[in-house]
């Protein structure tokens, strides 16, 4: 029988509902495995007792809720009533917030019980915080919701939420062999994430299995209702292979898999075939890099003026500063560049189901000084459409290789959909 | 006013003055403390002012060798604002004795330009519809507006010379209007939104308010931490198109009467006024804001629901917008976000066609009583869209309240709306 850790979060919410486990049973073999491993130091903030407490609650709330008794991680960038909220600095340690965030409140409404906090890196930017890849430790698990991602693709968790600006959600999920997903820009509330960028941060989720994906994202939402399930009778994807202005930059494993996986699925039924931007958005990259640090500079205004020598080196020398001096009209053309790309990628949509690309420039990076290059998700962060990344097996290093499907921007639903049909499909 | 008192005097002149180190930033605060003192028992302004606090910023910043932009100058935030060292009570009894641990961005950047935050304005619950104490300064049976409530009494009443406010619907430019001061938003986004509580993402706009445009200039170059050069009068008389909106039957007399006074007198002054109105893209534009602001609702107030249902007041929660957000469903929220893209797309062009848009800031003046704060109907529209709005004192209505107009820009070109705002103020102010 599989371990109770070892569930993913839409078998433990079965199991859960059909009484075989108990959510006490569940938070306690999740608590055990952590603990074993602390070698990964996926936790900000772990503290057992509550945990506990909070699932036998949920046992004794006698399963009412979509998540009923399911642990959840919480990136620590993310506002918790009950436990602290450091935001990867130590400007933060022991900032205890006066309520939760929205998206906890919704998933503690919906039945599920918080077990901790994940390590993010510094407010959700470069500097890397403590954790490792549960697969190598001497390799950076990304970031910077490394943590979220560490924990999940190590059992020690079902399901965590991460925020994505630039890569952060994908890029991590992929470096740790989960399976990670970004929502359209708009989709799930951000009410109480520390803001860096109002024009892109996303809440996302980072989970074991696709299906765990429907009932985390109907909550999530808000939306009343029951989630929709994946439609596993969709006929084949119309699937674009889109290698982006960035394609030079990834390594030859991971071109030779994105290129594999393009001739895989068209074997397997699929209509595949090549798909590139219009030249003029082959600097998209350089319009995200304005947006990120025109807003990053001024939404950590506080921390940049009343404690600058606490914030590190790098967020100060390579956003921070730069973003200020970033001229107001730069970043305004950035703005309504990004919104002509969407509507590009709206018009690429017409054609294609959905688009597979790299989830990140290769395996993660050895050593833990930088969370690698999020290239491969800025682009689609900036586009407000919706990401996933699945495992899609192992590299020359060892570590886990993950390829991205991209979908048109308010259909995740059909995201998830063409996701489950390559799913089983993969190498 | 060279001997006027320093709570009577404009940002700018503040500045100039203290720098040149003919008024010290604690004579200043001291005199907007006097005034506070003198009136707060009729206006209710401020949610939080302790004055010994914001004297001894004002001392810091004199013995400070540190210069600024708005060095010495104090300002008053709404109390949905995060403030490190102030209580965030966000309209709503569940957050009595919130300290939060950081500014807001919108906060942080006055405070490291050398602005004095003296305290925090009145809003109403969570910038909703629920009013808080504030009454008119121009007349205390009147509404202020809202929700931005505080900011603008404050600022009209000499007790400070900026306010920040934030509007998802109508909540820094209908409160100026009603308030008789000179209310900006800008495009949305444009000023740092970190550490405001969130009424609606799509829509949540930080503003300003201040008692002339060339102190909303400098005030805006502050809050975008950006170069600050002086508003240029426009060397030629603006083209304005003038926008009655689809929702001119809503207007009251007084509203419609100075509108067409301010175009008559704009006209005399050169101005080229064209009568036009929002392309067809936009003619469902405040339903969609609506759409967009009551399906975040009981998303963003999830928290509260959670914990303290029981405190939020039935004009949210009962008969409010967490009760019309019930009604939506995803789709719709997603089909009301592409129609807004839609109608933003075609309300650039449209606006790009003239200098300014000349149009209504409130449907007239402040409604009598404290119970609402008025209608956002000729507010909501241009928030949804992300252009640029200025409100201007303009006239009075039948109670002697004042009654302002607005002027709308094209999206982004915000620099753009401020000088034309100059050459409207010269122009309406010459009147007074």
């Amino acid at each position: 029988m599989t371990a109770p850790n070892q569930l993913s979060a839409a078998a433990a919410i079965a199991a859960l509902g059909r009484g075989e486990i108990s959510a006490e049973t569940l938070t306690r073999a999740c608590l055990d495995r952590a603990a074993e491993r602390r070698a990964v130091k996926a936790w900000a903030w772990l503290d057992p007792n509550q945990a506990l407490a909070q699932a036998r609650a949920a046992d004794r709330a006698g399963g009412a809720g979509l998540l009923a008794g399911l642990p959840i991680g919480i990136k620590d960038i993310i506002d918790t009533a009950d436990m602290p909220t450091a935001h990867g600095s130590p400007i933060y340690r022991g900032n205890r917030p006066f309520a939760d965030a929205a998206c906890v409140a919704l998933l503690r409404m919906a039945g599920g019980t918080i077990i901790g906090k994940t390590v993010t890196t510094e407010f959700a930017n470069r500097f890397p915080g403590a954790t490792v890849n549960p697969h190598n430790e001497a390799h950076t698990p990304g970031g910077s919701s490394s943590g979220s991602a560490a924990a999940v693709a190590d059992f020690q968790v079902p399901a965590a939420l991460g925020t994505q600006t630039g890569g952060s959600v994908i890029r991590p999920a992929a470096f740790c062999g989960a399976v990670g997903y970004k929502p359209s820009f708009g989709e799930f509330a951000r009410s109480g994430i520390k803001l860096q960028c109002h024009n892109l941060d996303t809440l996302g989720i980072i989970c074991r299995s696709l299906d765990d994906l429907p009932p985390l994202r109907a909550v999530l939402t808000g939306a009343a209702g029951p989630p929709r399930s994946i439609d596993r009778a969709a006929t084949a994807p119309r699937i674009g292979l889109c290698r982006t202005p960035a394609w030079e930059t990834a390594e030859p494993a991971t071109q030779a898999l994105v290129e594999g996986t393009a001739a895989r699925l068209s074997a397997a039924g699929a209509k595949v075939r090549d798909v590139a931007f219009a030249a003029g958005f082959a600097d998209i990259l350089e319009h995200h890099r304005r947006i990120f640090y025109f807003e990053a500079a001024r939404n950590y205004a506080y921390e940049y003026e009343q404690h600058r020598e606490q914030v590190s080196q790098v967020l100060r020398d390579t956003a921070l500063t730069p973003g200020r001096d970033l001229p107001l009209a730069a970043y305004t053309a950035a703005l309504e560049t990004a919104e002509a790309f969407r509507r590009h990628l709206d018009d690429l949509f017409v054609e294609f189901d959905v688009l597979l690309t790299p989830s990140a420039a290769g395996e993660a990076p050895e050593g833990l000084g930088s969370t690698g290059d999020p290239s491969f998700n800025s682009i689609w962060t900036l586009g407000w459409v919706p990401c996933v990344t699945l495992p899609a097996g192992i590299g020359p290093q060892g570590l886990p290789l993950g390829i991205q499907l991209v979908g048109r921007r308010f259909a995740d639903e059909a995201l998830f959909d063409a996701a489950a049909w390559v799913a089983p499909r993969l190498a | 006013m060279p001997n006027a008192e320093p709570h009577r005097l404009s940002a700018t002149a503040l500045a100039r003055r203290i720098a040149a180190g003919e008024l010290t930033a604690e004579a200043v605060v001291a005199s907007c403390l006097d005034r506070i003192k003198e009136r707060e028992g009729v206006v209710r302004a401020w949610a939080h002012l302790d004055p010994a606090q914001a004297l001894e910023q004002a001392r810091a910043c004199d013995r400070s060798e540190r210069g600024g932009l708005l060095k010495g100058v104090p300002f008053g935030i709404k109390d949905i604002f995060d403030t490190a060292d102030m209580p965030s009570g966000y309209g709503s009894p569940i957050y009595t004795g919130c300290r939060p641990n950081s500014d807001a961005g919108a906060a942080a950047l006055p405070r490291a330009a050398g602005a004095i935050l003296v305290g925090k304005t009145v809003t109403t619950e969570f910038a909703n519809r629920h009013p808080g104490p504030t009454s008119n300064p121009h007349n205390p049976e009147f509404s202020p507006g809202g929700s931005s409530s505080g900011s603008a009494a404050a600022v009209a009443d000499f007790m400070v010379p900026l306010a920040l406010g934030t509007q998802t619907g109508g909540s820094v430019i209908r409160p100026a209007a009603f308030c008789g001061v000179v209310g900006f938003k800008p495009s949305f986004g444009l000023f740092p939104p970190s550490g405001m509580h969130v009424n609606t993402e799509s829509l949540d706009t930080v503003g300003a308010m201040a008692r002339s445009v060339e102190d909303i200039a400098l005030f805006r170059a502050v809050l975008m931490a950006i170069p600050y050069e002086a508003p240029r009068m426009p060397e030629r008389p603006p083209v304005l198109a003038l926008c009655r909106t689809m929702h001119w039957q809503r207007a009251q007399k007084e509203g419609r009467a100075v509108l067409e006074a301010a175009a008559a007198r704009l006209r005399a002054a050169g101005a080229a006024i064209v009568d036009s109105e929002l392309p067809p893209e936009c003619a469902d534009i405040s339903e969609i804001q609506r759409r967009h602001s009551a399906y975040e609702a009981p998303r963003n107030h999830a928290p509260e629901l959670h914990r303290h249902a029981e405190l939020l007041s039935d004009d949210l929660l009962a008969h409010g917008r967490i009760a019309a957000g019930r009604e939506l469903s995803l789709d719709d929220f997603r089909a009301a976000w592409r129609q807004a893209e839609a109608a933003r797309e075609a309300a650039t062009r449209w606006a790009g066609e003239f200098d300014a848009i000349l149009t209504l800031p409130a449907p007239g003046q402040a409604p009598k009583g404290l119970g609402s704060t008025g209608d956002a109907v000729f507010n909501s529209l241009w928030t949804m869209l992300h252009m640029p709005c200025l409100t201007l004192p303009a006239g009075a209505g039948p109670a002697g309240l004042p009654v302002g107009i607005q002027l709308v820009g094209r999206r982004h070109a915000d620099a753009r709306l401020l000088e034309v705002g100059l050459w409207v103020e010269r122009q309406l102010g010459a009147r007074r």
